[in-house]
């Protein structure tokens, strides 16, 4: 076992550890003062040669996204903090705010000083009601303790924090969804070219970041971007927060470094699966990824490069253990429900043929199978999402990946468990 | 400039041109539904899919620009971006987007006003499936009404969303959006605000399938019944351009038509509906002279010769009135055959309506009082002091088709006369009054010029044959004039008139039916006297 002390989560069990005395007797907004002095450009240096990576779902490089914002432009910066958790199987944000909402305030300051940004919003899900009032109460201390507000801690950077609440969809945790819906209009993925960096909130040059990735910016600031480097794999660093869920003995959010075997992580972290069942499946990264069977996932490290080796990938890091109980076709139904409830309704292969998807499976779960439905269910999750093997053929058929994200869990789910779904055909119609 | 090639195609582009409108500009069909020139883009349809070199995902080329790239990175050494618009990835890929698009479409195309001019139809002909591979329901909704005169079809709508955007970017009234989410998406209204604002004809225009219909043609007739002919919008100084269908005698309908010094691709309900005013009149179609109370009908040549004796007595002594309803050729014939005393039919001014997107309802709703105060010579701002100076108790008037109830001048200026000639095609309070009326053409009947508020000439088309003994509008005028003097020029067709008029108002000097074509001519400024 690994001798890893959290990062994020090392406070989260002590007493009152998400108010601002707590944090401040941890040394929190030491970050904040440093950076206070330095550039705009050595923070996002900086947080450039930490490599890293988003943590919503996409991982993309955090530095080089602060680096999109044009220098010449005079238009207002907004810096979004994205507090929508929706992905199935993902409870770690939630657990930040609740926790340790100044250790990511921090970071939000600091990406917005970064951006040069004054006024900053945090995109909570509208059913995190009791993390909303906390992060109200977070931000009032931090007005009243000159954190935010005019000349923070006694610099000219000022910076103002709004919160606004989702209303409950899915799909604007997508960052140009939520900038429409924080717009007050329909939370529909917005087309891109132009970016969010270049024109995003207010047609303004915009900057989404997780909470999760935001927390860990002050740490990045106070230990250096070599030491953050050298936790777990250089291209993808840092600590992760994994949401294990499901079949498991004791689910829960556990941070951990990049890179930890999947195996340590359910039998050695989270205790393994009750009853000593055996292990079937394991979404890697949310309900979005596309499914390991037992045998991949014992063999997977979580990382992102390892994960896209397996065809999956690291998402939001909600590990979804199944055990040797679970119906596979039930469960591809209830991922493909979930989508189709959840599809915004913009682009047509997404509005149609997530419905498609389950009207087919509700049927073929209701034993009106047939034998086409298991090529035809290849094909469609290909036509809303492309394939998986990029080689192939093209893949992203959509404004944004919620494509993706309904076709590479149910195609995997057929494509791996194919034997399953076969005997849901009524018996004459097997073909031999 | 970027050099694209569009399959086997090389076209130097301007630097930031879409793909799309590139290919459309240079004869290559990219299939499209939620792209509308005239909106905002948003690439929801997927129809536009194009492989572009380099990228690995297909790009809708309604987004996709074309720019200058580093001559490192050019593609086979010369080319800024290469498409394929008809490899197998594309041609597949339109295959699996109608197929999304027709899983929940009723394909009751039998009974769809849309069809023979369905981007859906056209486009599954053209690249789609021709067999379905859906075994499940299909989603049924009612229709709804958006607006008095705007019904849904859920059924039939693919969610392009042109509607919406168009209430929001062209009319400004924001009145449409999407209700609901996913599957249950539907294009509704707002409960208090239905969709009844002047340009609402418009959104079943742009309706790429038969979902948005107009209460106006609803099951009226088969498009390919009707004969479309190319003309303008008389119904306000605009000048729309528009396309009027019809079937022998009867017009089913109007759509805009493009022409982007004039209406851009709309036009409002005020036009599009205009014409069922004709509809129900009274018409005037042979020569009517008035014996007593009542008029008796006379053939032209009597008709004709009654008017002239009659001019001739009053020897120069004769006032004209023109009109703003009138063409410039007729304008310009009355100019010719009364000389020296000319006014117009006074006329209130309505309200002028300007939307966001620039489009605009002129406060004046005849259709071309320009081009009347153009071909004349001077008209008289007061034209009772004139008549009353001059004693003038013979009067020639072009009636304005408008029925309404004389003013005091009018009561005044008839009451002075001797002898009144009205050239209409109407019944109208002042062709009751007249001692002589010769029966002239209708609006959709008439051919030749008019003239817009912004001095573009365009070519207003006959969509629907003459009535009765009618006869076009300045023919009756040269009958006159030649009835008059028998030297008089002998005209056969309206073109010859545009050219005696061009020969006479310099300004129109350049106007022809081959110079005016299907978009007009603009005068270049020169102003209206």
């Amino acid at each position: 076992m690994n001798t890893f002390k959290p990062i994020l989560t090392e406070h989260i069990n002590q007493q009152d550890c998400h108010t601002l005395p707590f944090y401040r007797s941890i040394g929190g907004y030491t970050a904040l003062e440093k950076v206070l002095k330095l550039s705009p450009e050595d923070v996002t240096q900086e947080v450039k040669d930490s490599n890293l990576r988003g943590r919503g779902g996409a991982g993309f490089s955090t530095g080089v996204k602060w680096g999109f914002i044009p220098k010449d432009s005079n238009k207002p910066k907004y810096l979004i903090n994205n507090a929508d958790e929706s992905e199935p199987g993902t409870f770690k944000d939630r657990l930040l705010m609740n926790k340790a909402p100044h250790q990511m305030l921090e970071g939000m300051i600091i990406a917005a000083y970064a951006i040069g940004c004054h006024t900053s919003f945090i995109y909570i899900r509208g059913e995190f009601y009791k993390e909303y009032k906390l992060l109200e109460k977070t931000i009032s201390e931090a007005y009243e303790s000159n954190i935010l507000g005019q000349n923070i801690l006694g610099s000219n950077y000022n910076l103002d924090v709004v919160i606004h609440r989702g209303a409950g969809a899915y799909i604007c945790g997508e960052e140009t969804g939520l900038i429409e819906s924080l717009e007050g209009k329909r939370g529909w993925p917005r087309i891109k070219p132009p970016f969010p960096a270049i024109e995003g909130y207010l047609q303004s040059p915009t900057i989404v970041n997780n909470v999760e990735t935001l927390s860990c910016i002050p740490h990045i600031i106070n230990r250096g971007s070599s030491w953050f480097k050298s936790i777990g794999p250089e291209k993808g660093p840092g600590p992760r927060l994994f949401c294990i869920s499901g079949c498991i003995n004791k689910p829960g959010v556990y941070e951990e470094p990049m890179g930890i075997p999947m195996k340590e992580l359910i039998y050695e972290k989270a205790g393994g699966i009750p009853g000593d069942k055996q292990l079937k499946a394991v979404f890697p990264g949310g309900s979005s990824s596309a499914i390991l069977t037992a045998e991949e996932a014992l063999d997977v490290k979580m990382d992102f490069e390892d994960l896209v080796e397996k065809k999956s990938m690291l998402g939001s890091a909600g590990v979804i253990v199944m055990d040797e109980t679970v119906d596979m076709v039930q469960a591809c139904l209830n991922i493909a429900r979930f989508y189709a409830h959840e599809s915004c309704g913009q682009c047509t292969p997404c509005r149609e043929g997530t419905v498609w998807l389950v009207k087919m499976l509700t049927r073929l779960v209701n034993g009106g199978g047939k034998p086409n439905d298991i090529d035809m269910l290849f094909e469609i999750t290909d036509n809303i999402g492309g394939l998986i093997d990029f080689s192939k053929g093209s893949y992203g058929k959509t404004i944004c990946p919620f494509g993706e994200a309904v076709a590479w869990p149910v195609r995997s789910l057929v494509e791996k468990f194919k034997a399953e779904f076969l005997e849901y055909l009524p018996e004459e119609k097997v073909v031999a | 400039m970027p050099l694209l090639k569009i399959d086997d195609k090389e076209i130097q582009v301007q630097s930031g041109a879409t793909v799309l409108e590139t290919a459309e500009a240079n004869g290559i069909e990219i299939p499209h539904y939620c792209y509308h020139p005239a909106l905002e883009v948003v690439g929801s349809c997927r129809m536009c899919l194009v492989q572009v070199e380099g990228m690995p995902k297909l790009q809708v080329s309604c987004n996709t620009f074309v720019g200058d790239v580093h001559p490192d990175r050019k593609v086979d050494g010369k080319y800024d971006m290469v498409v394929h618009t008809q490899n197998d990835l594309v041609v597949q890929e339109r295959k699996n987007i109608l197929e999304f698009l027709l899983l929940n479409h009723p394909l009751d195309c039998p009974v769809c006003d849309q069809a023979g001019e369905c981007y859906l139809q056209d486009y599954s002909f053209k690249f789609g499936n021709a067999h379905s591979r859906f075994e499940e329901n299909k989603r049924v909704r009612s229709n709804e009404y958006l607006g008095s005169q705007i019904v849904i079809n859920h059924n039939r709508c693919i969610l392009c969303s042109r509607c919406v955007r168009f209430t929001q970017e062209i009319s400004g009234t924001s009145e449409l959006f999407v209700e609901a989410r996913g599957y249950n998406s539907k294009v509704a209204a707002l409960e208090e605000k239905p969709l009844d604002n002047l340009l609402a004809g418009n959104v079943a225009d742009i309706c790429p399938v038969g979902a948005l219909l107009s209460t106006d043609y609803i099951h009226k007739n088969r498009i390919w019944n009707l004969k479309k002919q190319s003309s303008v919008c008389q119904d306000c100084s605009v000048g729309c351009n528009v396309d009027v269908f019809s079937q022998t005698n009867q017009i089913f309908r109007l759509t805009p038509r493009e022409n982007h010094d004039v209406n851009g691709y709309f036009m409002c309900d005020i036009g599009r509906y205009g014409f069922h005013r004709f509809e129900e009149i009274e018409r005037v179609t042979q020569p009517m002279i008035r014996e007593g109370d009542s008029f008796v009908s006379f053939k032209w040549e009597e008709a004709i010769q009654e008017t002239v004796d009659r001019l001739n007595r009053a020897g120069g002594k004769v006032a004209g009135v023109v009109s703003p309803f009138q063409t410039n050729e007729t304008n310009f014939m009355l100019g010719q055959l009364v000389d020296g005393i000319i006014g117009n039919l006074s006329q209130t001014d309505d309200e002028e309506i300007n939307y966001p997107s620039g489009f605009r309802i002129s406060s004046d709703r005849s259709p071309n009082k320009r081009g009347m105060k153009d071909v004349c010579p001077e008209i008289l701002e007061d034209l009772i002091s004139e008549i009353d100076k001059q004693n003038i108790r013979t009067i020639y008037i072009l009636d304005n088709g408008v029925d309404r109830d004389f003013d005091a001048v009018w009561k005044s200026i008839l009451s002075k006369m001797d002898f009144v000639v009205v050239q209409t095609y109407r019944m109208t309070m002042l062709a009751q009054s007249a001692n002589i009326i010769l029966p002239g053409l209708a609006p959709f009947e008439r051919e030749g010029t008019i003239t817009n508020d912004g001095g573009r000439v365009q070519w207003l088309r006959p969509s629907l044959p003459i009535k009765g003994e009618s006869r076009a509008d300045w023919e009756i005028l040269m009958m006159a004039l030649k009835a008059l003097d028998n030297n008089a020029q002998i005209f056969t067709d309206v073109s010859q008139v545009m050219k005696k008029m061009g020969e006479k108002i310099p300004a129109y000097k350049d106007v022809s039916f081959f110079n005016l074509g299907d978009k007009g001519l603009s005068l270049n400024g020169i102003a209206s006297k």
